[in-house]
């Protein structure tokens, strides 16, 4: 994992290794251009996962960032080498106001799904994807799930938690109750 | 008009069927959603002319339960509850990446005997996640009788699962620090922490024999059927550098001729104590995919005796704070499942929950290869180089 990682610093001089992940931060102007060529010069063809993030301030679901963002939307691809277990996160911010960004179909065949997904779930426009359809929701489904601003209908219906109903076992004190959760 | 019965007419007519080619017209053929050798909620769209299929579109989101979502609004402790039900046929597999994350994240050790107890369940939930893969695989090319030994088989070993965690399928069993006390261990003080149940190490020794008998005895009856061998034999070949390009992991990348597991390869788990193969296929075809689990049915059965054997004795929990906060920070833990690499990306803000989880799944991945598979294969192939692919609409949808 070092050796991989320094051998890494020397191309991407920003690439940072922490909890035995590697991760580079590159332009989305590169995006194609950095995985042409750590497939090819770094011999990673193993194509993982692409996915994003929805970094924003304002959210509907879960817990706000506590430091403040700017809103962007983060893009993840992982690739790895399985020869040598080498794997390395990349990672590019693209703007929410016009989210597009280079398909990598035409370098790993298996992005078409993932790209799909993120397509769908977050309104990511890939250019030149041969097939960019919905992957898993209905036609006609309005909206993007995934989005920090889309509620989680379930949890709009029925607050959670709700009403505590559940009383405590009598035997059971406050101090010594365990920590398994 | 022509009379066609004139002796006169009669040799035109034959020159003249040999000369124009007949246009037939594809035929679109659905398979699925529900179909018995779908894995699930899976439907195809194939486009076939004759026999041959030419364009097939796989069809997904009919089981999909938007994991993703539901993380963001959950503590860590629940996720291990939902994690468990995305591969059902091996749910103790699921928990490992995604404790193994947040405990790194939280920089906590976790005690030995704990993850010798992780990976000998982790052992038991790919023996019979394989033994479904061999009754099904059977049944789908056309032999019945395996799968009620198979089914047979694997209940044994569920049933030792059962014993520890007290689930058969969703075990809920790994907390954050270690894993809970286990579940038929009989009573207990609250200073005797409940450890493995009475018998465990002695039932486990009988059933991986078996399991290692049973692998030999599906050598007989399922690889040495003549029908078996003809109907997977140099069907659905898939290479290596292919099954890279798209991300397809596990069994069947091993069966192309890649020696890669994760067990090996990372330290999620403690693997490097123990010894066992790495099989590994020569031709990339069904026979092949179907072989190479058979056998790791085999090195998984050593590695629990191994394991049992070395146990090491400590207590079953790390300290771990009351309330689970995971600092700020990510990471990616992937681990070698039944269906191959599985991975959880945690993006954690420091809060109670993640601020975003990427589940990325084995049958995901390995059935995008489906469509490249499938074109120019003879219909009575497809569900044969289906069913190799051994996944499971949980795994795909997420």
């Amino acid at each position: 994992m070092e050796e991989f990682f320094n051998k890494i610093k020397e191309t991407f001089t920003d690439a940072t290794l922490e909890f035995e992940t590697v991760t580079i931060k590159v332009d989305s102007t590169e995006w194609i251009e950095t995985h042409q060529n750590l497939r090819d010069q770094f011999n990673l063809k193993f194509f993982s996962w692409l996915s994003a993030i929805d970094w924003d301030n304002e959210v509907s679901v879960g817990e706000a960032p506590k430091e403040s963002v700017s809103p962007s939307f983060e893009i993840i691809t992982c690739l790895s080498d399985l020869a040598n277990t080498n794997l390395i996160i990349v990672s590019t911010n693209i703007v929410k106001s016009d989210p597009k960004i280079k398909s990598l179909v035409e370098i790993y065949a298996g992005a078409n799904w993932h790209e799909r997904e993120a397509f769908e779930m977050f309104g990511i426009n890939f250019e030149n994807h041969p097939n960019l359809e919905k992957l898993y929701l209905p036609d006609g489904y309005e909206g993007n799930p995934m989005l920090k601003s889309f509620e989680l209908i379930s949890r709009e219906v029925k607050p959670w938690p709700g009403e505590v109903d559940v009383e405590g076992m009598p035997e059971e004190s406050e101090s010594d109750k365990s920590e398994d959760g | 008009m022509v009379n066609a019965l004139d002796p006169q007419n009669i040799n035109s007519f034959s020159e003249a069927s040999v000369s124009v080619e007949i246009e037939t017209e594809d035929m679109t053929l659905n398979i699925g959603p529900q179909h018995p050798s779908t894995h699930g909620v899976l439907r195809l769209v194939a486009k076939v002319d004759g026999e041959k299929v030419h364009d097939v579109k796989p069809v997904l989101g009919y089981m999909h339960r938007g994991y993703e979502k539901l993380a963001e609004v959950r503590t860590y402790p629940q996720i291990t509850t939902l994690v468990n039900r995305i591969d059902w046929v091996a749910g103790f597999s699921n928990e490992i990446p995604f404790i193994t994350g947040a405990e790194r994240l939280m920089e906590i050790e976790v005690p030995e005997r704990a993850k010798h107890i992780r990976l000998i369940l982790t052992e038991m939930a790919r023996i019979s996640s394989h033994f479904v893969f061999n009754g099904a695989y059977a049944l789908e090319v056309g032999a019945l009788t395996p799968i009620f030994y198979a089914m047979e088989d694997r209940e044994r070993v569920l049933d030792l699962i059962e014993s520890v965690t007290g689930g058969r399928f969703h075990p809920n069993f790994n907390r954050i620090g270690g894993v809970k006390p286990a579940a038929g261990a009989g009573p207990t003080t609250k200073k005797d922490i409940q450890d493995l149940p009475a018998g465990f190490y002695r039932d486990t020794k009988v059933a991986m024999q078996k399991v290692i008998e049973a692998a030999d005895q599906f050598q007989n009856l399922i690889g040495g059927n003549e029908v078996f061998k003809k109907r997977t034999k140099n069907v659905g070949v898939l290479t290596a550098e292919t099954a890279e390009a798209f991300g397809v992991s596990g069994p069947i990348l091993r069966a192309s001729g890649v020696k890669s597991d994760l067990r090996t390869q990372t330290d999620y788990l403690p693997y490097d104590q123990f010894e066992y193969d790495i099989p590994v296929g020569e031709n990339g075809d069904c026979y092949d995919r179907w072989d190479v689990r058979v056998k790791e049915m085999v090195e998984s059965a050593k590695i629990v005796l191994q394991a049992i054997d070395s146990m090491p004795s400590g207590p079953l929990q790390a300290k771990v704070p009351k309330v689970i906060k995971v600092p700020k920070g990510r990471t990616y833990v992937r681990a070698e499942n039944p269906k191959g690499e599985m991975g959880y990306y945690i993006v954690s803000d420091g809060g109670l929950g993640p601020y975003r989880l990427k589940v990325r799944t084995a049958s995901f991945s390995n059935i995008s290869i489906l469509p490249n598979m499938l074109e120019g294969a003879l219909l009575p192939d497809l569900i044969a180089i289906m069913g190799s692919l051994d996944f499971v609409l949980g795994d795909v949808d997420r």
